[in-house]
């Protein structure tokens, strides 16, 4: 089977972005290639790798490395992939294989809140997104729809059409949560692309409690579902594909990518369009790269921002002893949050923020900390119970601000294949600190209402990464300000697309994907509309699945 | 999972079925009728299972169109609403009650036994009825008519089945058998009747007709096999309570015994667990009650093999090898079937996800079933549960099948049930229906239905021509 | 290398190997290990420790039988460490509950083996940096310890919504 050469669309990244507009436009009856780094893998060789894992608490641990298409890793040692600049360090993780990062996600799917994208106008922090919350609610739908969302309708995220399913059923140890710090905080199911029903073949959730790292069953939506539609709609899959050079014409038109197979051979791909979406650091890091004397600081960077506004979602925490047994563990990972925070006048002075219960089992942590404090004898099990039982967490979701000091740049350093490696310039505000400071306060209140002891907070100033890697694309009508436009189209080449989170001009509060796909899907929307009776079609069939 | 496979079982098992049914003359409007009498109509076609048939994927209910593959060309179910000019609008009490009871539809030309009229033939009268007043008063018309099949010499030769219906087709209704409880009647009604479950479960002779011998002894659709739900305590179901087999009826699911898959799910998914308990305890009283057939090969019952199992050192600490197919059993088993069913085989915690062992699934000779559940998973379509089990089609392989399969059978079921990669070929494309062996088969059934016909017209001919002779008076 | 065997502690026949060498300190302990079958006198003396160590009066001897060949693998010393341990609780009637402790306030340099066989039983895993292993998901005792109420991670719990029911713990684990 030859590989092909040319493609109507060529697309840069199998992840759950690129997959989805790869299938709309396969659909629309357009040839489709997506050139992806890294291998296909299979589902149930990285269950049975979780269970063999000598690293139980790092999501990275059953998926392959490639040398061909390095991802970074922090355990058991940093590999140096993405090189730390400083002054913080910023440990993101992404998986470089065919259906990329989403594999172990936990299918968080939040949509923004609408004040989210006025926060300059409102709050004179950051940047306003150059389209309203009411123009997003139909993508939102729509991408609620594919990827078959659960959700409450009280999370502050208006909608003018029913979320596909139910809330996914609330965990024991969430009702408690629920139950006991009411009336003074609202607890509510979190918004997930994880089956309450079978939905488009796929079953209900059945409690693996390792949506992270791998849902073993296929009820939540990942990023190979995507590709899979892709497929099954017309579009080619080329694994091992690194694409390290985006050639544009002398029109300023991209004409053409390069790439290179694991044993370095280079391959040249034609295409009428473009749509780069590798993540918010391997995409601009492939713009830097691909810099001429033409377009010296890389292509799509007029702007100079390509790379910088580089966000995420900082989290601080509170581990304690709740005063009943909850046994966390039982059902999927992240099913509950606190979502009052999320937006307010005090946006002018903090970081707005969520708050998180986490329910993932605490039997590993547990057992590891009673090692390290040397608990032997009979008092190890009781201590295991008692403990394993009743110790839970609240982390907060912090926004950060756009600086164009944080930053992606290339390193000096090089990869297996002589590609530099992305270097990541970071920091954490004050704005976010003095959030994160705040949010302590519901912290301690949380516990106190739990009945909670052993109260362990996360390192005071050390923040925990969430892997929503935003900005470095980001979208805004000024060409001389923003990479891409309000469609995630470049402003300087007509025929280059981002999608992926990394077009987001803020961050807001919660996990970027639902917005990421949305917006994916908009684009694809601005590149070749669709009949009114094909959409219709679309949303009928989509009716019929969930039907 | 499409209603396919147990359609073209059913189809396959009788013969070719031409449903190609036409409006024909009007005959009347048809007689009123209670809303009561609609709505046991309503239940009848229910516990008959015509929607099954008869409604194509996504289409209106009832109105046809179902397509099913044979080896000689796809046939469409016909549109069975009261649509006057697409469906059975104009069919009087009489056209009706022939074209259910005897396979003879509205124009006077003969169905094809797709059409489970050997079962239906059963109902009563006023049964029939009710099941009339439905479709024509309780039924939306649909005016479309449904794809028209196009079958090829010498399928296409209707009057066969006239003498196939001669041999054996019982077209007398139901009988209640005075010695036996009304529970038991109304459940042998049922069973034999409307619910046809020997459609499935008895096995077919030479013409492809069943063999009353063997009732309910169990049989091959092509892919899934329909086993033996005669009391039979090794070979049956005779293990069974009563309440196990309600519970199966009723939920797919028979705790500790079995789960229903492939055409059986579709089954009690539109079918049987619509059913009163009382019809369903009426059909469990009979089916313990109907003579057991045994197989001597058969040592123990389907579902009391196996125990909790689990080769943890052939597991951890190892790596997977990089050759899919090199996967072991255990591996194959940690891989893809033991986040539900557990670690050692033994399911969840309150058995919602069932244990291996002792597990008809794992424990039957015939290790179709086993195979099938694997490639194809099970899916309830209309009670909106959706997916019960995933399919592993796309994910493994023929060799990957097979080394799993043995491996449950080892361990969690009857340790003598083999798969093979080549059953597993054949299974996942479609099984032995699409085999050119079954298509000389079927057709060697047609050839010898014409000729039995014409030796049935011949005798009958000499036979009057006899009666003529002897009738004569002497001169 | 040599075997550490303490040939005049240890009955060479394959069972009762550790009734002559533990006191009634030790045994009160593990009174299990007056009949257990073992391969050989350092299983035996591993399985001791370990018993004492977590806790339990009976062990999973297959699991055992991974843990052990591995632990020596892992470190050649492991068998005499192991001896020299439970030599010295049982001289001294160390309670586990004070053992680490113990080691480390007079600098012992069995100080880290206590930690090396908990992780093996709880966590499963043998061995450090490149050569660690995992030996045991399912059997580790981390997840045998509350088997009754949680299943390891990408072991389902039940069918959806199972989950919403308080839980319900037999208490032991044992399940």
């Amino acid at each position: 089977m030859s590989t092909p050469t040319s493609a109507d669309v060529v697309v840069i990244g199998s992840g759950i972005c690129g997959a989805l507009a790869a299938c709309r436009l396969a659909q629309q009856g357009l040839s489709v290639l997506i050139l992806e780094a890294g291998p296909r893998i299979d589902r149930g060789r990285i269950v049975a790798a979780f269970r063999n894992s000598t690293r139980r608490g790092d999501w990275m641990s059953p998926y392959p490395f490639s040398p061909w298409a390095p991802q970074p890793e922090y355990k058991p040692r940093d590999n140096g992939y993405l090189v730390q600049a400083g002054p913080y360090p910023y440990p993101a993780e992404y998986i470089r294989v065919v259906g990329g990062t989403t594999w172990h996600w936990a299918a968080q799917a939040w949509r923004l809140v609408p004040n989210d994208v006025r926060i300059k106008s409102l709050y004179d922090v950051g940047v306003d997104w150059p389209i309203t919350y009411d123009e997003l609610d139909a993508w939102y739908q729509e991408a609620e729809e594919i990827l078959g969302v659960a959700g409450a309708d009280n999370t502050g995220s208006p909608r003018k059409h029913p979320f596909p399913m139910q809330p996914v059923a609330e965990p024991w140890s969430m009702r408690r949560f629920r139950e006991r710090l009411a009336p003074a905080y609202a607890v509510v199911a979190n918004t997930v692309a994880r089956n309450s029903r079978s939905y488009d073949g796929r079953p209900a959730c059945v409690g693996n409690n390792s949506c992270q790292p791998i849902c073993p069953v296929n009820a939540q939506y990942l990023g190979i579902n995507a590709v899979d539609s892709a497929e099954a709609a017309g579009a080619k899959v080329v694994p091992n594909a690194v694409v390290y050079r985006i050639e544009a014409d002398a029109k300023g038109r991209i004409a053409a990518v390069h790439y290179y197979d694991p044993d370095k051979q280079s391959h040249r791909v034609t295409g009428k369009e473009f749509i780069l979406a590798a993540n918010g650091i391997e995409s601009p890091k492939l713009l830097l790269l691909s810099a001429t004397d033409k377009y010296p600081n890389g292509l799509a960077n007029r702007s100079g921002m390509v790379g910088r506004n580089l966000m995420d979602h900082p989290s601080s925490s509170l581990t304690f002893y709740a005063d009943e047994e909850l046994w966390l563990g039982r059902g999927p990972q992240s099913p509950s949050s606190i979502n009052t925070m999320r937006d307010g006048a005090f946006r002018a002075q903090h970081a707005a923020y969520r708050l998180d219960f986490t329910n993932i089992s605490q039997v590993n942590a547990v057992t590891e900390d009673l090692i390290r404090e040397g608990v032997y004898g009979p008092a190890f099990k009781q201590q295991l119970r008692w403990r394993a039982a009743r110790q839970c967490n609240v982390k907060n979701v912090l926004e950060v601000l756009p600086h164009p000091e944080n930053r992606i740049t290339l390193s000096s350093e090089k990869d297996a294949l002589g590609i530099p490696k992305p270097e990541a310039h970071y920091s954490i505000d004050e704005y976010t600190r003095r959030g994160a400071d705040v949010s302590h306060n519901d912290f301690a209140k949380i516990a106190q209402l739990m009945g909670g002891t052993g109260l362990r907070y996360s390192l005071d100033g050390q923040f925990a990464n969430n892997q929503h890697i935003t900005g470095t694309l980001g979208m805004g009508n000024d060409p001389t300000k923003f990479v891409t436009d309000g469609f995630g189209r470049s402003h300087d080449h007509e025929n280059l697309f981002c999608c992926g989170t990394g077009v987001m001009p803020t961050a807001a509060t919660m996990n970027s994907t639902l917005t990421a796909v949305a917006l994916a899907l908009r684009t694809v929307e601005h590149m070749h509309p669709r009949q009114a009776t094909t959409k219709e079609s679309v949303a009928r069939a989509a009716a019929e699945t969930s039907a | 999972m499409s209603r396919g496979p147990r359609a073209a079982g059913i189809l396959l098992a009788a013969l070719v079925a031409l449903a190609a049914t036409q409006a024909v003359a009007a005959t009347g409007p048809a007689p009123a009728s209670s809303s009561a009498e609609v709505q046991r109509g309503h239940y009848l076609a229910v516990a008959g299972d015509c929607e099954a048939c008869h409604t194509a994927p996504g289409g209106k209910p009832l109105a046809g169109g179902l397509p099913i593959a044979t080896p000689v060309g796809p046939i469409f179910s016909t549109n069975i609403t009261p649509s006057k000019q697409d469906g059975i609008g104009d069919y009087s009490l009489q056209q009706f009650s022939d074209a259910v009871r005897k396979g003879v539809r509205g124009d006077g030309k003969h169905l094809y036994p797709a059409m489970p009229y050997t079962a239906y033939a059963q109902l009563t009268d006023a049964d029939v009825r009710a099941m009339y007043a439905y479709f024509m008063h309780g039924v939306q018309p649909v005016d479309s008519r449904p794809t028209q099949t196009h079958l090829p010499f010498p399928f296409n030769i209707r009057l066969s089945m006239a003498a196939w219906n001669l041999l054996f087709l019982d077209d007398k209704p139901f009988k209640p058998d005075p010695g036996q409880s009304v529970e038991w009647n109304r459940g042998a009604y049922l069973a034999r009747g409307l619910t046809h479950c020997s459609t499935c479960h008895t096995p077919r002779n030479f013409m492809m007709a069943e063999k009353p011998s063997h009732a309910l002894a169990g049989a091959s659709l092509g892919t899934w096999f329909a086993p033996n739900i005669t009391p039979d305590p090794e070979s049956g179901i005779g293990n069974w309570t009563q309440q196990d087999i309600v519970d199966y009826l009723k939920t797919g699911s028979a705790p500790g015994k079995g789960q229903a898959a492939g055409p059986m799910a579709e089954a009690v998914d539109h079918s049987l667990r619509h059913l009163s308990d009382a019809d369903l305890s009426a059909i469990a009283v009979y089916l313990k009650s109907i003579p057991a057939r045994h197989d001597s090969n058969d040592t123990r019952a389907a579902d009391a093999w196996g125990k909790p199992y689990a080769d943890f050192a052939g597991l951890r600490g190892k790596a997977l090898p990089k050759d899919p197919d090199q996967m072991t059993g255990p591996q194959l088993y940690d891989a893809y079937c033991a986040t539900c069913h557990q670690d050692r085989g033994q399911g969840s915690f309150d058995g919602g996800l069932p244990p291996l062992f002792h597990n008809t699934a794992t424990g039957h000779r015939n290790t179709d079933n086993l195979v099938m559940v694997m490639l194809d998973g099970i899916a309830w379509r209309t009670d909106g549960s959706g997916v019960h089990m995933p399919g592993f089609a796309q994910e493994l392989s023929d060799q990957q099948i097979a080394t799993l399969g043995n491996y449950l059978t080892q361990h969690f079921g009857n340790p003598a049930a083999m798969v093979t990669v080549d059953q597993v070929r054949t299974l996942r494309a479609g099984g032995a229906s699409a085999n050119l062996v079954l298509l000389v088969r079927v057709l060697m059934a047609i050839v010898l239905v014409i000729v039995i016909a014409i030796i049935v017209a011949i005798v009958r001919m000499i036979a009057r021509r006899r009666h003529r002779t002897t009738s004569q008076p002497a001169p | 290398m040599d075997e550490p065997v303490e040939t005049d502690l240890v009955n060479p026949g394959r069972r009762r190997v550790l009734a002559g060498m533990l006191t009634a300190y030790t045994a009160s302990l593990i009174p299990w290990a007056l009949a257990a079958p073992v391969a050989n006198p350092s299983e035996g003396v591993f399985l001791a420790l370990s018993a004492i160590l977590v806790g339990e009066k009976a062990l999973d001897a297959a699991l055992g039988n991974r843990l052990h060949p591995a632990l020596v693998t892992a470190s050649p010393r492991f068998d005499a460490d192991a001896q020299a341990l439970l030599t010295l609780i049982d001289s001294q009637h160390i309670d586990p509950a004070k053992l680490q402790a113990t080691l480390d306030a007079s600098r012992s340099p069995l100080a880290a083996l206590p930690r090396t066989i908990m992780r093996a039983w709880c966590l499963g895993f043998v061995d450090d940096g490149d050569t660690v292993q995992c030996l045991a998901y399912e059997d580790a005792l981390d997840a045998v310890f509350v088997s009754d109420v949680l299943k390891p991670p990408t072991y389902a719990y039940g069918p959806y919504g199972s989950w919403s029911k308080p839980p319900a713990t037999k208490g032991n684990g044992d399940a």
